[in-house]
């Protein structure tokens, strides 16, 4: 009998503690809270969080956002929505994300979904509970179609990251290049079985098929997969030249090992999220090799046409540690840490914290940042394209021996063309 | 051509892994009647400790996977005796009870993080060799033999060693075996150990084609179950030919189908034969216990 | 723990033994005894969607989850009552979904009709698909129930169909999130004390009868399998009622609704409270979600917790915490020398 007094006494205490850590935090400072629901477990997201931080570190050593006559600092939130994991029910992270809104009442979210079926799902949400929103991870166009078709429900939501549309139209291009440079024509495509990755290929495969390519063939695995013998003996029966893998998960870089070990004569072009770090060279053992491979947005490298990339780099460096800067991801980090940016400068215009004003300011954004110069369509997707002082730009670097991420796309930030790997050459 | 043969050797390859990741939960689920369904777990959590004694520890590579096996053995032991013997006998404990400490693994790892590419175990031997055309890394021709090998040393263990017939005799004729004299909970404990032990063997040999992913872990109990259930757990031969089915079937399935559907093969085969032929393809002599 | 020569004794409180037969309609103490539980969890049942100025939309949305996994559960302990161990209850759930998702978008139905078509034929396709193993023992009919719902998230998958990866989208929604909550709210006390009352029936005495000696049953005569079909198919319900109804709340159903979590987090609710009583596995749910909920923050490690729970549970506690609790409510405990 005691010791069940004792344990009801604990789970109690235990409650109370609970239930009071929220009230110790906000403080007499009145901080404006930004909220980061997304994929922490996801080399993706875990980067933008710090990406986010970062920012909201340097505004607030700055003296914090101007509010109206008062300064107030920014605080980051944040919840881990585990989308990126196979077989998470979608609904499990909208009650993150209704939890961190409920419970935090957060002033902007920045980052926001992952997978771009949790962001179609949560849109309702944030148009429910009406909070601005910059989503830089989940790339599908179904977003834009989906804020066109009532932009009044919808107007707190924007994307900074890359949509799929644009990815597929920077691989045509890139392919396009190796067509005429070199004469390949024979492509085929690998991709995980999620929203953006199929919506890129499926536009790039039609497009290939229009401009006289030869499309071998076209494997989609599910996420999670760990096998991907059947792309490779398809692409060596099919005498492929390039093969286009697309995947966000980790075990994709398996994919790039069997296709090096069993000397496929390919070049591979594409995206291939355990490739980008500056350490895939040594954690690959070289099978990176030749790989072109695209950053979403500009982060991961520092380019010299876009001078806050290299502020972004050196000062992210700089708190995280070298380590931690080369293993950037390709898809995130940069547009996460301008968001809190463009939002800190919506706020600041709106002179309130009042979410309807907010958005508008932030639909009226139009400055420059790392991932080049940031404006919205009317669809509220920051635009990209090729001109770093006209758009947002995406990358594509290759990797050399003796270990070094060449950039070579666009052409404004290239440092070289690309070249055709030794088996391909023959 | 080309293709037929590509497909006829990886799906040699894919059966030598289906055999070595289904051999340890088969043994034990054979001799012991366990079914351990921390396997997974154990599996995964061998490959991590092999990667940190070779990567963090900078182990020689032969010291590193005897110490992985022998610690799963461990693993495997202390499991028996803390868990799985409370809830002996206790079918649907067993279950739940190893099922809830192997998703502890699992998800305890997924938890500390280590979900990235640099988790990947060196293969025994490194290049590549060309067969008739089809160009293949040597490791994956290394598991072949080792399934092959230690498919054999099992078969002997059976059958020569005193501890093989004991534990092969509590399988066959329980009580008989316990009037001989044969200490029960020994030899399930030594069941238990032997499957981990095969765990941890799979996990050398097995992960560095890929990476440890934590996935892989839940994969291997799915397959440790189908292939126990399609081959039936009374002989060898069974869960052999359950190895080459599901092996061919699920690459031949992933090139014509696509790859979306070698996981397909897996789950058929366990709904299929539990529904037509209870005791698997050559089983004979169970059916009459397992079914109503 | 006393010295040696010592035991434990336990009685049946006074009160229980008065409030046993029909002298409790004498007394308001006997009643309340016996109905004061009964009255108290149907009152935090029907009272928590009242509270929702207080406890504000995200807990009440969390309250409609847990109901629908007690559903989960209740259906759980019920199939195990039978003999009939499930390790996929997500099988029915997903199954629920679906179908009602299939009912409101192809067939234009309104979303209630939808619902309750959806959750009756979800149980019966389910009972359908498990015909062919309703004959197999022990673990061979829980490792079907394993397979199939992560068979069919992969077919799914893979052929495209209802949806592909990207999910059903489409189903209308069901009333505002109170009425939603009432409807599971009603199945829940529906299934927990109608369906308790089946298992104290005749009924229930055959149906107990199955699990523990099947040839028994048959040699006396009773068609054994038609038992369990009827027994699966009730039992399937509450689990696809519970799954349509979250099916209109989230307007859309995915590949997710067979996902493993819905088939482990029942399970070990039921686990956790003891399925002895149907009410036992629901008190599980209703502490296991709430709990999981207060311990998002620790991502995957509050899943390294349930199984850690249902390891201590039953290797420890293997009655369960209702039964625990319901036994110290109804006796007590003495030491009295041997």
């Amino acid at each position: 009998m005691i010791r069940f007094r004792a344990g009801l006494a604990l789970w109690v205490f235990l409650l109370a503690a609970l239930m009071g850590l929220p009230a110790a935090f906000g403080g007499p400072a009145e901080p404006i809270v930004l909220g980061v629901p997304t994929a922490l477990g996801h080399s993706d997201g875990a980067d933008s969080l710090r990406a986010v931080q970062l920012a909201a570190e340097e505004i607030n050593v700055r003296g914090g956002v101007r509010v109206g006559g008062a300064r107030r600092p920014l605080q980051v939130v944040s919840i881990d929505t585990r989308e990126h994991e196979p077989g998470i029910p979608i609904h499990d992270a909208l009650a993150a994300l209704e939890k961190l809104i409920t419970e935090r009442r957060p002033h902007a979210i920045v980052v926001g979904a992952f997978r771009s079926e949790v962001l179609l799902a949560s849109m309702d949400v944030i148009a429910r509970y009406r909070v601005p929103y910059i989503v830089t991870i989940a790339m599908t166009p179904l977003f834009e179609q989906r804020v066109a078709s009532d932009p009044g429900k919808y107007r707190y939501l924007f994307r900074m990251g890359l949509q799929s549309e644009y990815f597929a139209g920077n691989l045509a291009r890139v392919l396009g290049f190796v067509k005429s440079r070199y004469g390949l024509s024979r492509v085929h495509f690998a991709y995980q079985d999620v929203l953006w990755a199929k919506g890129t290929v499926s536009i790039l495969e039609t497009w290939a098929r229009q401009s006289g390519w030869t499309v071998v063939g076209s494997d989609a695995y599910p996420t999670g997969a760990t096998d991907f013998s059947a792309t490779v003996i398809r692409a060596q029966s099919g005498r492929a030249q390039i093969l286009v893998p697309v995947f966000d998960m980790p075990q994709a870089g398996i994919l790039v090992k069997q296709v090096r070990t069993a000397r496929l004569p390919v070049l591979m072009a594409g995206y291939v999220v355990p490739v980008v770090p500056g350490t895939a060279w040594q954690t690959f053992e070289g099978a990176v090799d030749g790989f072109v491979q695209f950053l979403h947005e500009p982060g991961a490298i520092a380019v010299k046409a876009l001078s806050k990339s290299v502020h972004f780099n050196r000062a992210y460096g700089r708190k995280y540690g070298e380590e931690a800067r080369l293993r950037l991801g390709g898809h995130g980090p940069g547009p996460s840490y301008d968001a809190v940016y463009v939002v800190a400068a919506a706020i600041e215009r709106a002179g309130t914290l009042e979410a309807d004003r907010v958005a508008d300011e932030i639909r009226r954004t139009d400055m420059e940042g790392v991932i080049g110069r940031i404006r919205f369509n009317e669809r509220h997707q920051v635009v990209y394209g090729g001109l770093p002082h006209e758009t947002a730009i995406s990358l594509a670097f290759q990797w050399r021996a003796p270990g070094r991420r060449v950039v070579v796309w666009p052409e404004i930030a290239a440092e070289d063309e690309i070249r055709l790997p030794a088996e391909l050459r023959r | 051509m080309f293709e037929a043969l590509s497909i006829l050797l990886y799906g040699l390859v894919q059966s030598a892994v289906l055999l070595l990741i289904a051999l340890g939960f088969s043994v034990t689920f054979g001799i012991s009647g366990i079914p351990n369904f921390a396997h997974g777990g154990i599996y995964i959590l061998s490959g991590f400790a092999c990667w940190y004694l070779l990567r963090k520890a900078h182990w020689p590579y032969p010291l590193a996977v005897a110490a992985t096996v022998a610690l799963a053995a461990a693993i495997g032991t202390l499991l028996y005796w803390l868990v799985i013997r409370p809830v002996r006998r206790l079918v649907l404990a067993e279950v739940l009870a190893t099922f809830a400490v192997g998703v502890a693994f699992l998800e305890l790892f997924r938890w500390m993080g280590l979900v990235t590419y640099e988790f990947h175990l060196p293969p025994v031997l490194s290049g590549s060799v060309t067969i008739g055309g089809v160009t293949m890394d040597r490791h994956r021709l290394v598991i072949v033999g080792a399934a092959a090998g230690l498919g054999m040393l099992l078969w002997w263990f059976g059958r020569a060693t005193r501890t093989g017939l004991a534990l092969r005799a509590m399988a066959q004729e329980e009580y008989t075996a316990l009037a001989m004299g044969v200490h029960e909970d020994r030899m399930a404990a030594i069941g238990v150990a032997l499957g981990s032990a095969l765990a941890a063997v799979a996990a050398v040999l097995v992960l560095p084609l890929g990476i440890i992913s934590i996935n892989l872990g839940y994969d291997a109990i799915l397959v440790a179950l189908a292939l126990t259930v399609t081959g039936g757990t009374e002989r060898t031969a069974g869960l052999l030919l359950a190895a080459l089915l599901l092996g061919m079937g699920t690459v031949l399935a992933s090139m014509v189908l696509g790859p979306h559907w070698s996981e397909v093969i897996y789950l058929l085969a366990i709904v299929v034969v539990l529904a037509v032929r209870p005791s698997g393809i050559l089983g004979r002599f169970k059916e009459l216990e397992e079914r109503v | 723990m006393r010295e040696a020569g010592y035991r434990r004794e336990r009685l049946d409180r006074g009160i229980k033994v008065r409030a046993d037969d029909v002298f409790v309609l004498t007394s308001w103490r006997e009643l309340l005894y016996l109905a004061g539980p009964r009255l108290a969890a149907m009152t935090v049942l029907l009272g928590f969607p009242l509270l929702r100025p207080w406890t504000g939309a995200y807990w009440q949305t969390v309250f409609l989850i847990v109901v629908a996994m007690m559903l989960l559960a209740t259906s759980w302990a019920f199939l195990e009552r039978v003999g009939l161990v499930s390790l996929g209850q997500s099988l029915f759930f997903g199954a629920g979904g679906y179908l009602t998702a299939i009912a409101a978008v192809y067939l234009h139905l309104p979303s209630f009709p939808a619902v309750l078509l959806g959750a009756t034929a979800g149980a019966v396709v389910c009972a359908g698909l498990l015909t062919p193993v309703l004959r197999l023992r022990g673990v061979y009919f829980s490792l079907v129930t394993f397979a199939l719902p992560l068979l069919f998230a992969r077919i799914i998958e893979a052929t495209k169909i209802l949806g592909g990866t990207e999910g059903f989208a489409g189903v209308p929604g069901l009333g505002g999130l109170t009425l939603r909550q009432y409807l599971l709210v009603l199945a829940l006390l529906v299934t927990v004390f109608g369906l308790q009352r089946l298992l104290d029936s005749d009924h229930g005495l055959l149906l107990r009868a199955i699990r523990d000696n099947d040839v028994g049953v048959r040699a006396s005569g009773i068609p054994v399998g038609r038992w369990k079909f009827t027994a699966l198919l009730v039992g399937a319900l509450p689990a696809t009622f519970a799954g349509g109804v979250l099916a209109t709340h989230y307007h859309v159903v995915g590949m997710s609704a067979f996902s493993l979590e819905y088939s482990v987090l029942p399970l070990t609710a039921a686990v956790l409270g003891g399925s002895e009583m149907l009410a036992g596995a629901a008190v599980g749910a209703a502490l296991l979600v709430p709990l999981s909920e207060v311990l998002r923050a620790f991502g995957t490690l509050r899943v390294v917790a349930y199984c850690a729970v249902l390891v201590v549970v039953l290797v420890g506690v293997p009655e369960g915490l209702f039964a625990l609790a319901r036994r110290r409510y109804h006796q007590f405990e003495r030491w009295v020398p041997v």
